[in-house]
Parts: structure tokens; C-alpha cells; sequence
């Protein structure tokens, strides 16, 4: 057997420091006194910490902002996965472009595209709606919980709706047959018979949005700061970036709460996605799963979905073009059009700091994502074909950061470069990325090596090829498709980076989304539009780029 | 016709021969030693196909294996023609690709981003063989297993019966030495699996090659094989041409694993040239002794279901007639599957689907004295 005891251990180094590393470097930083120095112990920075008056406000809002996302998230999912996976709703390409495009789209453009949407003082949907019916005062105002919830929802409908759909589409059509059979009504099945199987599917995305709705930084900072509703996220955020004087020691003694609050919920998920595999059953034999008629409900329920798409791509984006072309904040008018300029445009591509942020976020996802496709394949390797007792540290260690609110471990990391020569450099926010979405490259090429079953690699030798000849012509060109998926989920989350980078991000190192922060903070929607565009264009761009070269790679395999 | 396709296929052929000396392999797992082969020696003929038989775990994938070069014997010397290509004692341990063998694995490997000509033309290609040699020798191969014009076709989309035929087709298109088989039918469904075994048998045929077959099946092993190995916990049980182990056997167990069987323990009390009369619990019964076991030597009996026939009560006196009852009784199509009783002695038997007996009925049981026949026991 081949155990590749050094490949293993390297990685095990180097995974180990990435995700090992920042955890450390928090505890070690909250017990700290002063900055960068780890000389004197104190219990002061927890007691600083958790005695804040603000923090209780700070932990009830996160509470309710966290499980009311997750609530509102599961519920639009499982609607959407239901009328895909078991009524006969028209258009169903529809579900795909739900699926795949708000990806697209970063979380920071989408919710300012919102706060210029619903905001108390301008906002376009806002003042439309006092025109029509002559209000004097507005009508929605998302600088609340709800509001928060409300975006925060939108935003993470599509892992939610992943999540949920292969478990509904796997589901044994007989378990509902049987219930009708015995007397119950449609919808009296789906409450007691459809919707507790699927329990362990609905829990994990539950789960799985409380995660991501504790480490988002978007919502919290571009709607909740505006409205003077701090969370976790923007709570750390304000202790290391405004003021006189940030305390990364109290900042890390707040992260650790959160990173253990996280670790838990992704513990219970990793659990239950395990259970979910027995819970819900799959049968292979004669599987058309029964579609249900939805009558005249057919076009309803389109529209519905239909409402859900224009919500969560159409608008963001109408708005983020139409908003780059004014100097502020206006309803669709004659007037409006005819202010239409390039000037924000104009401005932006002139603004030193915004095309510094641009050079350097492009090189973060070239270099970021290529690097961190490498890793991952040999981490990916290591999981899946060594398998040794270290083998699954590695697994556990590299999906570690999994859990890792990126503004935590942004604190972390922060701890660990003020004493290097790394600190405030692009390599600094380099390491924070791969080290924070390493996940995301090691899941679709782990993937890629189960697909490779040890008889294509026996066969090929069998043939009379080489070690090399095989793994030319066998191993690489069938990893292809996965270092193609996994360089462009990362080089596409490495270009709208947001949560590593406010904390990590020094000046000189600017980034595209800290750039589009500092707009929105400053009210510049205009400008951030446009800036805003660019980064969606260079995100879409990498995507094709990177799937073209993965064609082109095919093609020149099968010639030979 | 068979020859000429021969003729068009492998030119000239290069089929070898096999030996094997005190080949051992030992595992380890969960802290234990696993012996996977233990001493097997085995000579196996230039173009005979040989077949290794036995239930799971026995080692005979793991001797396949071997052969082959994807594992590594912890002791022992294997021979494929004049080349020794693994020996633990001369150091010799060639990598697979340097045997020139060609293998078809159980999953086929049939390799996805390749299409049916690319996966055919792989062992030449491997080798640096001239673009249009590899051309028509793919095309050949092609032909020979009946997938003439599929080249283009992406090797995924073919059914699993095609894509094992490309299977095929890729192992011998470069004129292997031998030619390995592990389980290639396991996959299939039942039907596609009995024709798929007389399409193999008449390719085999016509081939003229030495192949080594690994199954758990024993109709493909009967129906595929010039001889057969019956494998049990890393040991070679017997070695013997099909009719041999199935009717002539020298251990209960491959008996018992080779086709259903009823083991009854005997004394021999009376031996003829071929034949012997023995006692048993249910009378005395004569059956065929080419063992040659002395008289007063202990033996087991045995009887395949379809040579103990089974009759309405009948008043004659025959040797090897007895008398029992019908306990059991299911229809399976061609004929009756029963379970009858002599005395306390409880068979299995088949009936004509025509005779009219039921559970619970008297009956006569005749055996049939050339194919009921005696294992020494140890």
C-alpha cells in the first residue's frame, strides 16, 4: 500500500498552520494585554468584553437576526424545492437560474443594491410608493431587524435550496403512496408524512444559515450600522476598526464566543448531513417520483416563483446599473433619465484607491485561487486515496475553517502578522483567504478522486503505461472538471472577499469589496455602483475564462 | 470462420504459459495477519483458459493480482513464458506495464473521458506504436467483438454489455501475452449475463490464448473453462477440467461449492473394479469409486439432485431403490425443487414437472449408481 508518509505530513503542516494557526493566535490574543505582545496575561480583555452594556443588546440581536434568517431561509428553500422536485409548475429552468446566478452577484453589491432600494430617506421603492399613494412618510425601512432578516434571507435562499433539493428529489415516493393509501389528503401527507422524513435536510439548513448568518458581514454592516443594530460581526467590527484606539484583544475575546458558538452548530451539521444519509431513503428501482397537479394553482405558484427571481437577481442588478449612471439617489423620472451621465464611472476608474483595489483583488483570485487549487488537490488526494489514521486529521483539519466566521478568523490572522515582516501585504490576505475557503477547493476535487476508481489507474498500467504516462493521460485530464469547479468557486469568492479583508486590508492592500464598503459607509451609491458592476464583470469573466480552459484542456487530451 | 478472424486478430500469436511456485501474500488488517495466498503452485498451459473458482475471500482475486503486478507477493516466483516477472528470492519484481498482459476488470475501467477508439487504443499508444498501425489494428479489435463503427461513440454511453465487450476489445488489442478476467460478468443483470457468458465462450475459443478467468460463479466457470482451480482460504483445493471437479471431485467442499450436492457419510463394504457398494444411514447403496477406497474405508457420498430420481410407490426391488416421503415442494419453472426423506435422512432432489407428486406423498428414490460417487474422508 502506498501511504506517502512525507506528502502527508506537509500537508498536515501546512493545513495545520492555516487552520490551526488563527484559532491559536485568537485564544492567545484575548488573553492578552497589550497588542502583538503576549508578556503579560489578563483576564481583563473577557471581563472588558462580556461586562459591555452593549454586548447584551449586541447577543439578543444576533440571536434574533441569526435564527430568524435561518426560519425565513428554510421556508422559501422548501418551497421552492417542493414545487421543482414534485409539482408539475411550468418553466422549471427557472429553478436553475435561482440556483446559480445570485451566486454571481456579491453579498456587499446585493445588500447595498437593497439599502438604495428600501432605504428611510431615498429609497427608490420607498419614494415610488409616496408618489403613487401620496404617503408622507415612507413606507419600509431596512435599516431594521427585519429588514436585515429580509436580505440576509434572499442572500442565502440558494445553499439553502442546495441543500434541501437533493434530499427532496431522493425521497421513496412509495412512503407518501402508502399514507395516501391509507386515507390521508395531499396536503395532510406532505405535513405528516413528507415534511418529518425530510427533517435531518430542513434541520441542516437551518443550521447552515445560522452559520453563515453569524459570520456575514454584508447585511450587518452595509443595513445594520446604519441603523444602529450592532451583531456579532459588526460589533467586532467596531471594537478593531472605528474609533481611536481599536483593542484587538477585546475583539478576540468576542470572537471566541462566536467561533465556539459556530464550531458547535457545524459539529451538529456535519452530524445530521451524516444521519441524512440513512434517514432518507433512496431506491434505485423505477424512479419517477409522482408529480403533483397543481390545477389552476400552476400559474400561481409561477408567479410566485417568478417573484422570488426578479427579488433575487432582476432588481439588485437593474438597480445597481441605473443607480452607476446618477449623481444620487432617484426615482426612475424624466428627470432622472435625462441626469444620466458616465461621470461615476469616470470617476471611479480615476480614483487611485479603487483601482489599486481592483489590481489587487484581480491578483488575489488569479493567484489566491490557483494556488489554493493546488492544495487542494493534494489535500484532496491525501483524503481520498491515502486514507490513514493522518489522513483524517487532514480531512478534519481542512474542513475546519469551515466554521470560521471570517472576520474571527480575520482577527486571528491579524494576531499572528503584526509580529511578521507579512503584515499589511497582499501575501497576509493571501494565506487569511486560502485559509478561510480551503473547504471550497478540497469538496469538488475530493469529488473528483472518488469519481477515479483505482481500476482506471490499475487498467492503464495493465496497458503498458508508465506511472507518468498514466498520470498524464488518466488521472489529471479526469481531475479536470474539479480543479475547473474548485478554482472558479474560489477565485470568484477570492474577487468579492469581504469578511478576511475589513480586518486584514491595510492601506496599499485595499480590495474590491472593502473599497465598496467604504463607499456605501460614505453614502457614494453611485460611485459603488459602478465599482460594484466592474467586480460582477471580472467575477463573470474568471468563470468563463476558467471554463473555456478547462475545455480546451479536454479537447487537447482526447486528440492525444 | 472462427479462424479467420483469428487470423485478422493476432498475428502471430503469443500466447505463453504460466507458472507459479509457493506464491504467499499476507494482509494486515486491524492489527491481525491475513494469509490472502497461501504456498499456491500452479502451472497453467499455453492457450488453455483457466479459471479460478471460489466463494469471496478465498484469494483469487488477490492472485489475479498478483499476476498481473498491481500487488506484491510477499514470497513466491512467477513465470510468464521464459520471463520470470516476480521472484522474492532472484529480487525480481516487474512493474505491471513491462508484463504485456492484457486484464478486464470487474468495473471494465472503461475510462469515461476517452471515447470507444481512444479506450481501445491505449495499449498502443502506451507502447508508441505508428498512427496508422494503431488504426487498423483498433479497427480489428473492434470488429472481433462486434463494435464495428462505434468508435466515435462516447465509451459511457455504450450499455454495460458494450462496454465490456470494449473491455475486451482494449485487452487484446495489443497481442498480450495472457489474458486476465476478474469477474467480468458480476456486473451484468441475469439475462444479459447468460448471454454475454456464450458470447466470452465463443470469443475465447476462437482466440487461441491463454486467459486466466476469476468468478464466484460456477456456471461460468463450468461453461467458460478448459480448467478449473477451486480456491479456499488462500489455498488451492483442486485443479481438474470441468466434468472432473463436477462429477468427479476429491474434496466434499468443492463438491458441495461446484453444483448442489448431497453429502452422505459411507463405509465401503464391497469394491468392484469401478464401483463400490457402501453402507449408509438410509441402506446400502452402490455408487462409482474411481478413488478406488478399500473396503472398511470411510467416504463421503455424493448425490446431485438431478441423479436421485424420484417415482410413484412401485413394488420392485432394484439396487439403489428406496423408499421415503415427499416433505417439500416448489415449483421453479423447468422442473420441481424437493426436499424428501429416507428414513431420517433428509435430500434434495428435483422431480419432472409431469409427475404427479405432492407434498406429504409416498414415493420411490432411485440413485443413480455412474453418478453418485465417493470422496475419501480425511
Amino acid at each position: 500500500m502506498n501511504r506517502k508518509p512525507l506528502l502527508t505530513t506537509s500537508l498536515l503542516v501546512i493545513v495545520g498552520f492555516l487552520t490551526v494557526c488563527p484559532v491559536v493566535m485568537l485564544a492567545i490574543g484575548s488573553f492578552s494585554a497589550g497588542f502583538g505582545r503576549f508578556d503579560r496575561f489578563t483576564w481583563m480583555k473577557y471581563v472588558e468584553a462580556y461586562s459591555d452594556p452593549e454586548f447584551l443588546a449586541v447577543l439578543w440581536n444576533t440571536l434574533v437576526f441569526t435564527t430568524g434568517s435561518a426560519i425565513v431561509t428554510t421556508v422559501l428553500a422548501l418551497f421552492l424545492a417542493y414545487m421543482n422536485t414534485r409539482t408539475n409548475i411550468p418553466f422549471k429552468f427557472i429553478f436553475g437560474v435561482v440556483t446559480v446566478l445570485p451566486m454571481m452577484i456579491p453579498h456587499i453589491l446585493f445588500t447595498a443594491s437593497w439599502a438604495m432600494l428600501l432605504n428611510p430617506n431615498n429609497g427608490m421603492l420607498n419614494r415610488l410608493l409616496m408618489e403613487i399613494f401620496g404617503l408622507k412618510t415612507s413606507v419600509f425601512n431596512i435599516y431594521t431587524i427585519p429588514g436585515m432578516i429580509f436580505v440576509e434571507s434572499l442572500l442565502d435562499l440558494p445553499i439553502a435550496y442546495l441543500v434541501i433539493v437533493p434530499a427532496m428529489s431522493a425521497f421513496d415516493v412509495s412512503l407518501e403512496e402508502s399514507s395516501r393509501v391509507c386515507g390521508a389528503s395531499t396536503l395532510g401527507t406532505l405535513f405528516r408524512i413528507t415534511l418529518p422524513v425530510l427533517r435531518p435536510a430542513i434541520l441542516s439548513s437551518v443550521i447552515l444559515v445560522l452559520v453563515r448568518s453569524l459570520a456575514s458581514f454584508a447585511v450587518p454592516s452595509v443595513i445594520g450600522m446604519p441603523g444602529r443594530i450592532y451583531v456579532y460581526a459588526s460589533h467586532i467590527y467596531r471594537i478593531v476598526a472605528t474609533g481611536f484606539a481599536p483593542d484587538y484583544g477585546k475583539a478576540a475575546a468576542v470572537g471566541m464566543s462566536a467561533l465556539a458558538a459556530s464550531m458547535v452548530l457545524i459539529v451538529v451539521y456535519r452530524h445530521l448531513t451524516g444521519e441524512s444519509e440513512r434517514f432518507v431513503t433512496i431506491s434505485s428501482r423505477g424512479f419517477k417520483p409522482t408529480l403533483i397537479d397543481l390545477k389552476g394553482w400552476r400559474y400561481p405558484a409561477f408567479a410566485a416563483v417568478g417573484c422570488l427571481c426578479f427579488l433575487l437577481i432582476v432588481l439588485p442588478l437593474l438597480v445597481l446599473f441605473y443607480s452607476s449612471m446618477l449623481p444620487y439617489i432617484m426615482t426612475p423620472s424624466a428627470k432622472a433619465f435625462s441626469m444620466m451621465s458616465w461621470k461615476n464611472w469616470m470617476t471611479v476608474l480615476n480614483d487611485p484607491i479603487s483601482l489599486l483595489s481592483l489590481k489587487n483583488s484581480l491578483f488575489l483570485g488569479f493567484v489566491g485561487a490557483s494556488l489554493g487549487v493546488v492544495l487542494s488537490v493534494l489535500v484532496a488526494y491525501v483524503i481520498v486515496k491515502v486514507r490513514t489514521k493522518a489522513s483524517g486529521l487532514l480531512e478534519s483539519l481542512s474542513f475546519l475553517s469551515f466554521s470560521f466566521p471570517g472576520i474571527v478568523i480575520g482577527v486571528g490572522f491579524m494576531w499572528f502578522f503584526v509580529r511578521t515582516p507579512l503584515y499589511a501585504t497582499l501575501s497576509a490576505l493571501l494565506i487569511g483567504y486560502i485559509a478561510t475557503y480551503l473547504p471550497y477547493g478540497v469538496k469538488p476535487l475530493s469529488s473528483a478522486f472518488v469519481q477515479i476508481h483505482s481500476h482506471l489507474e490499475e487498467s492503464s498500467r495493465v496497458c503498458g503505461a508508465s506511472p507518468l504516462y498514466t498520470m498524464r493521460r488518466i488521472v489529471l485530464p479526469l481531475l479536470i472538471p474539479g480543479m475547473v469547479s474548485g478554482w472558479i468557486l474560489m477565485a470568484t469568492m477570492f474577487v468579492r472577499e469581504l469578511t478576511v479583508s475589513v480586518v486584514l486590508s491595510r492601506p496599499g492592500t485595499e480590495v474590491l469589496a472593502v473599497q465598496i464598503l467604504r463607499f456605501a459607509e460614505d453614502g457614494l451609491w453611485g460611485r459603488l455602483s459602478a465599482l460594484g458592476i466592474i467586480m460582477i464583470f471580472i467575477s463573470s469573466s474568471l468563470v468563463v475564462i476558467a471554463s473555456l480552459v478547462g475545455r480546451k484542456l479536454n479537447q487537447m487530451n482526447l486528440i492525444g | 470462420m472462427g479462424g479467420r478472424i483469428q487470423e485478422d486478430l493476432l498475428c502471430p500469436i503469443a500466447a505463453m504459459d504460466l507458472r507459479i511456485r509457493g506464491l504467499t501474500r499476507d494482509y494486515e488488517s486491524d492489527g491481525k495477519r491475513i494469509r490472502a495466498l497461501d504456498h499456491v503452485d500452479l502451472n497453467i498451459d499455453s492457450n488453455e483458459i483457466f479459471t479460478l473458482l471460489g466463494p469471496s475471500g478465498c484469494g483469487k482475486t488477490t492472485l489475479l493480482r498478483c499476476i498481473v503486478g498491481l500487488e506484491t507477493p510477499d514470497a513466491g516466483e512467477i513465470a510468464i513464458g521464459d520471463d520470470i516477472v516476480f521472484s522474492s528470492e532472484k529480487g525480481i519484481n516487474m512493474p505491471p506495464e513491462k508484463r504485456g498482459l492484457g486484464m478486464v476488470f470487474q468495473t471494465y475501467a472503461i475510462w469515461p473521458h476517452m471515447n470507444v477508439f481512444e479506450n481501445v487504443a491505449y495499449p498502443l499508444r502506451a507502447r508508441n506504436t505508428s498512427r496508422s498501425d494503431i488504426q487498423e489494428r483498433v479497427e480489428r479489435a473492434l470488429r472481433f467483438v462486434q463494435l464495428e463503427g462505434f468508435g466515435n461513440r462516447p465509451a459511457t454511453r455504450l450499455s454495460g454489455g458494450q462496454q465490456q465487450r470494449v473491455a475486451l476489445a482494449r485487452a487484446l488489442v495489443a497481442e498480450p501475452k495472457v489474458i486476465l478476467f476478474d469477474e467480468p460478468l458480476s456486473n451484468l443483470d441475469a439475462k444479459l449475463r447468460e448471454e454475454t457468458r456464450k458470447q466470452l465462450h465463443r470469443f475465447l475459443t476462437e482466440l487461441k490464448i491463454t486467459a486466466v478467468y476469476v468468478t464466484h460463479d460456477r456456471v461460468e466457470a463450468l461453461a467458460l473453462s478448459d480448467r478449473i482451480a477451486v480456491m479456499k482460504q488462500g489455498r488451492i483445493v483442486e485443479v481438474g477440467d470441468p466434468k472432473k471437479i463436477y462429477f468427479d471431485t476429491d474434496d466434499p467442499f468443492v463438491a458441495d461449492f461446484i453444483g448442489r450436492a448431497n453429502l452422505i457419510p459411507a463405509t465401503v463394504r464391497h469394491s468392484s473394479e469401478t464401483h463400490a457398494i457402501v453402507d449408509t444411514a438410509i441402506g446400502p447403496i452402490r455408487a462409482r469409486n474411481s478413488r478406488r477406497i478399500p473396503v472398511g474405508g470411510k467416504a463421503m457420498l455424493c448425490a446431485r439432485p438431478e441423479f436421485i430420481r424420484v417415482d410413484l410407490p412401485a413394488s420392485d426391488t432394484r439396487p439403489n431403490l428406496f423408499r421415503g416421503n415427499v416433505i417439500h415442494r416448489i415449483f421453479v419453472g423447468e422442473a420441481y425443487e424437493a426436499e424428501i426423506r429416507i428414513g431420517e435422512t433428509l435430500l434434495t432432489t428435483t422431480i419432472d414437472p409431469e409427475v404427479a407428486i405432492e407434498a406429504g406423498d409416498d414415493i420411490t428414490v432411485v440413485f443413480d449408481a455412474d453418478h453418485c460417487f465417493l470422496i475419501p474422508s480425511s
